[in-house]
């Protein structure tokens, strides 16, 4: 068993004007995980702390959170891996918080839809699936990997900025589709992202790649999209 | 009512995103600070014209400091390698794999550039 003192952002928007931070003491195993620890203080200290959690298995990508004030995945993050016996938790940059770790992820999915990340090919249905090579595949292979959680976005200074700007998720979910051999709709990404608020605004800081729980090479992705706008060619 | 989303700059620098966005930030203070010596370059240079020599000469003696001259020299050496370093990540794509070692290479050619200039100004105040 590990001691450590765990530091949380509470905000309360029914009883607080500002936010404040609340400090528990826990004994932990080190193979537990940092949502293991809130649960335990929802559980047993104080049931009105809030976050998102669904299948804690780093699939779903509600728990993105600032452990030690790095975007991570609290369902990924095991305490062995934490340096230090104090570990601060606060929720993501650069979005309405609506209360303690819960923010506000409409801006989000608003810049996400912009991007059409959905497969688009008018051609008549084939007999059976669209015929892909192996070679085609791994194009987008990387990027198909999104679970849209926001840790990149929301790790952006250039998001934190402006919440105009698309951010690296949606240009990650518009790559999936531009590079993908079956469908047609790179163009109008391409054009979409070709904006002031597009891929120009990323000044290729690299916190989007190191926030991302999947390991996905963001900044090369947005380096491509923005190779394919600038020579029109997806080769 | 939600809190506000604002990330202030103070805030925004507490985040740990490590070497890469520090390399980020201090472009962005070193090109700042360029803009200020530039500026007093050509303060000083107005004010000669304008009123005599004294006046320029007090600016002058601001950037002409030793000590300066060390700060101004190392930013605008880490702007010039840091800025290539970008755009060649950004044109040359597969590279951006490699952007730790980048990193690495870009402080390497920083310091080697630099000691030349530590020893130039080091020079210069032991010559008189």
């Amino acid at each position: 068993m590990k001691k450590i003192t765990l530091k949380l952002f509470r905000y309360n928007p029914e009883t607080d004007t500002k936010p404040h931070y609340d400090t528990y003491k826990l004994e932990v195993e080190p193979t537990d995980r940092v949502l293991d620890l809130l649960e335990k203080v929802k559980g047993y200290e104080d049931g009105t702390l809030s976050f998102r959690r669904s299948c804690a298995h780093g699939v779903c990508g509600s728990c993105a959170m600032r452990v030690n004030g790095e975007n991570k995945l609290a369902c990924k993050t095991l305490i062995q891996d934490i340096k230090s016996s104090k570990i601060t938790v606060e929720p993501i940059l650069g979005m309405p918080v609506l209360k303690d770790m819960i923010v506000d992820m409409e801006p989000f999915f608003d810049n996400y839809k912009k991007v059409m990340p959905y497969f688009i090919n008018d051609d008549p249905k084939p007999e059976k699936e669209h015929i892909q090579s192996i070679e085609e595949q791994e194009r987008f292979d990387d990027t198909a990997k999104c679970i849209l959680c926001g840790a990149c976005t929301t790790s952006c200074p250039s998001f934190w900025a402006n919440d105009e700007y698309v951010g690296p998720a949606a240009i990650v979910n518009a790559h999936r589709f531009i590079f993908d051999s079956r469908d047609q709709g790179a163009a109008e990404r391409l054009q979409i992202l070709n904006d002031q608020f597009g891929v120009y605004r990323c000044r290729t800081i690299f916190n989007c790649t190191l926030a991302c729980p999947r390991e996905i090479e963001i900044t090369k992705a947005i380096g491509e999209v923005k190779k394919a706008i600038a020579t029109g060619s997806l080769d | 009512m939600a809190l506000n989303r604002k990330v202030g700059f103070f805030k925004g620098l507490k985040y740990k995103g490590g070497g890469p966005m520090w390399a980020w930030v201090l472009h962005r203070t070193s090109g700042l600070a360029m803009v200020v010596f530039v500026g007093l370059h050509i303060i000083a240079g107005f004010l000669t014209q304008q009123f005599g020599s004294e006046a320029g000469i007090a600016i002058n003696t601001i950037y002409e400091n030793d000590i300066f001259q060390l700060v101004i020299f190392f930013l605008v050496i880490f702007h010039a390698v840091n800025g290539l370093r970008v755009v060649i990540l950004d044109l040359i794509t597969p590279l951006l794999e490699y952007q730790r070692e980048a990193i690495w290479l870009e402080w390497l050619i920083i310091m080697a550039l630099y000691s030349l200039v530590i020893f130039s100004v080091l020079h210069d105040v032991m010559m008189g």
